[in-house]
């Protein structure tokens, strides 16, 4: 132990003099701004065309019953349609607006959008180039002379990268509550948010919904959205360690990351897709009632899958680079 | 390993402040898993109704007429390539007219609707009862699909599409459940204005199906007596509109009007209420 916090001190402090933490948080600091305007023209149009919120979920819920009405639409998207039709009239019934614009709920709005591709895009950002970054510029020489084990090592680029994951969830939620509370306001903590929705087909069963005040769905929010970033960081240590290159890493990895969702909307008929594992970064879904993209999808499925994609991914890891030969 | 004590800083910093943040996380992962692996009963939570609002006053006292509209898809707009429908027709066309504000808070109707369906969402879904309690003016058709339905899908047996006998069988039932459409909407808000629009044959031109217009001056004509009894309640005619110009004003499915039919109903509607 004694001679594993100086190697994690060293990768910690390694990451972060190559400035990625900080392009990452520049991207959030352009980004968020943007996402906050368009929230805001939504919310203001609205603020126009409807009286209250209420009118505006009766009409919402009006309009989705018209596609139930209507022969064209595809049945899985009827799912959809009615599962969020019955949420929404939990809502109604129980006088609560789910959406009321405030900074909390546009970071919990933002976080259930970004897990999938953004959060994952900022992990890969420095996961991508852990050890084929020292492979382009020669440093894993020096790194592998010392008298350390080489299990040693990996494990502390491991925990290293776990501890830039949550800075990079935590900074995330932060940063959007910082800046879109400017416009919206910063409360809303403790707004009643429910949960517990469980979906069965298009059916949904509200025997165990219960109220949470928004700072604790938040909370549960950013361990799901944590849990997924720790898979797809895994992964990319993995490839990080087969690949050479830190362009083709990074590539595989967004490859992979944007094939899982283009299949989670398309592939509800293609089964077997549910076991990739970046259709299931959503855990999210399963907080506040979302229909999984495939029907068989559960919340200790998505989990199991994550899990033993992460673990492989570990495996692989640990076993190629004890064993690798390093060449020029 | 290099050590200086600025880079020794750094790290508790960093090291710290992210240890933190992955205990938290870890921390709202576990309880995101436990609260939703073990769920527990709610305590019996008790809906909390909407507050009954004040129903609102009357179209001529309001400061702003609200309009709400429910119905079928002659409400909804179907056929009007510019998707404004007689509604947003009638709304623009008041708020031209009349110098106070006129809003339409909600258009609620749904392609298809019969009259039993409308009924059960009068009874029992709340966001309905709300949206017809804010409203002064309520603009309604229903009705269309009791009798039509059977002819809108299965047209390849026009032949009996519009028999005679059938739609004689479906009428009591359709004009009961009406009734009690006409007394809910009374009950839920006995100040506003209710517009209905009547029936219309679709069928008119095609001369097997003339005839069914007799059906429909039927219900025109008893619905008309069931809206007689409620003096905030009016119905506009739009039969004869849809005869001799059927051509002009039914869009290409040979059912729903067009723009420019609503704009006819609109027209008609405004009319009555100026």
């Amino acid at each position: 132990m004694n001679e594993m916090l100086p190697l994690i001190q060293n990768e910690t402090l390694k990451i972060w003099k190559k400035k990625r933490f900080f392009v990452i948080v520049l991207i959030l600091v352009v980004l968020i701004p943007v996402f906050t305007y368009a929230q805001l023209t939504v919310s203001r149009n609205n603020a126009e065309k409807f009286k209250d919120w209420r009118s505006q979920m009766i009409q919402q819920i009006a309009d989705y019953q018209n596609t139930l009405a209507s022969d064209r639409i595809p049945e899985e998207w009827k799912r959809y349609r009615r599962v969020a039709i019955q949420q929404l009239q939990y809502y109604l019934e129980r006088d609560i607006n789910p959406n009321a614009p405030n900074a909390v709920t546009f970071t919990r709005g933002f976080m259930n959008n970004a897990v999938t591709m953004f959060i994952p895009l900022m992990v890969l950002a420095i996961a991508s180039d852990l050890v084929s970054g020292e492979r382009s510029s020669g440093t894993i020489k020096m790194l592998l002379t010392r008298p350390v084990r080489r299990w040693k090592i990996l494990f502390s680029k491991l925990v290293a990268l776990t501890l830039y994951v949550s800075l990079i969830v935590v900074t995330t939620a932060l940063l959007c509550y910082l800046i879109s509370g400017l416009v919206f306001g910063y409360d809303g903590w403790t707004m009643p948010v429910f949960t517990g929705f469980q979906i069965n087909g298009s059916e949904v069963d509200s025997t165990f919904v219960h109220a949470v005040p928004q700072w604790q769905f938040m909370i549960m929010q950013a361990g799901l959205v944590w849990f997924s970033a720790m898979t797809v960081a895994m992964l990319a240590l993995m490839v990080s360690v087969l690949v050479r290159s830190t362009a083709a890493s990074i590539v595989t990895m967004m490859a992979a990351v944007i094939a899982g969702s283009i299949l989670a909307n398309m592939s509800s008929s293609w089964e077997t897709a549910k076991y990739v594992f970046s259709v299931n970064l959503q855990l999210t879904n399963y907080l506040d009632g979302t229909p999984p993209p495939i029907e068989g999808m559960s919340l200790v499925f998505s989990l199991a899958v994550l899990a033993v994609w992460a673990a492989a991914a570990l495996v692989v890891s640990f076993g190629v680079f004890t064993k690798q030969d390093i060449l020029n | 390993m290099y050590r200086s004590t600025s880079s020794a800083r750094l790290w508790r910093i960093v090291g710290l402040t992210a240890l933190a943040a992955t205990l938290l996380l870890l921390g709202g992962f576990v309880y995101a898993l436990q609260d939703m692996l073990n769920p527990r009963l709610p305590a019996p939570a008790e809906a909390t109704k909407p507050s009954p609002e004040a129903s609102q006053p009357g179209l001529a006292e309001a400061a702003e007429v609200n309009v709400v509209a429910i119905g079928d898809s002659l409400t909804k707009g179907t056929g009007d390539a510019t998707g404004e429908g007689y509604v947003r027709q009638v709304v623009n066309g008041l708020s031209d007219l009349w110098d106070k504000p006129v809003k339409l808070l909600n258009n609620l109707a749904v392609a298809g609707m019969r009259t039993d369906q409308l009924l059960e969402k009068l009874k029992r879904d709340s966001g309905y009862r709300y949206a017809i309690r804010q409203a002064n003016l309520i603009l309604l058709t229903i009705g269309g699909n009791d009798l039509f339905q059977h002819a809108q899908s299965g047209a390849e047996e026009e032949g009996d599409v519009i028999d005679p006998q059938r739609l004689e069988r479906m009428l009591p039932g359709a004009l009961k459940r009406f009734e009690e459409v006409l007394s809910l909407l009374n009950r839920l808000n006995p100040n506003a204005t209710v517009v209905y629009v009547g029936l219309y044959n679709p069928f008119y031109d095609l001369m097997e199906m003339r005839d069914g217009s007799l059906q429909v001056q039927q219900w025109n004509e008893r619905a008309y007596a069931l809206i007689h009894r409620y003096p905030q309640m009016q119905m506009i005619p739009t039969f004869d509109l849809f005869e001799s110009r059927i051509g002009d004003y039914l869009s290409p499915d040979h059912f729903h009007p067009n723009h420019d039919g609503y704009a006819q109903i609109a027209a008609r509607i405004m009319q009555s209420l100026k």
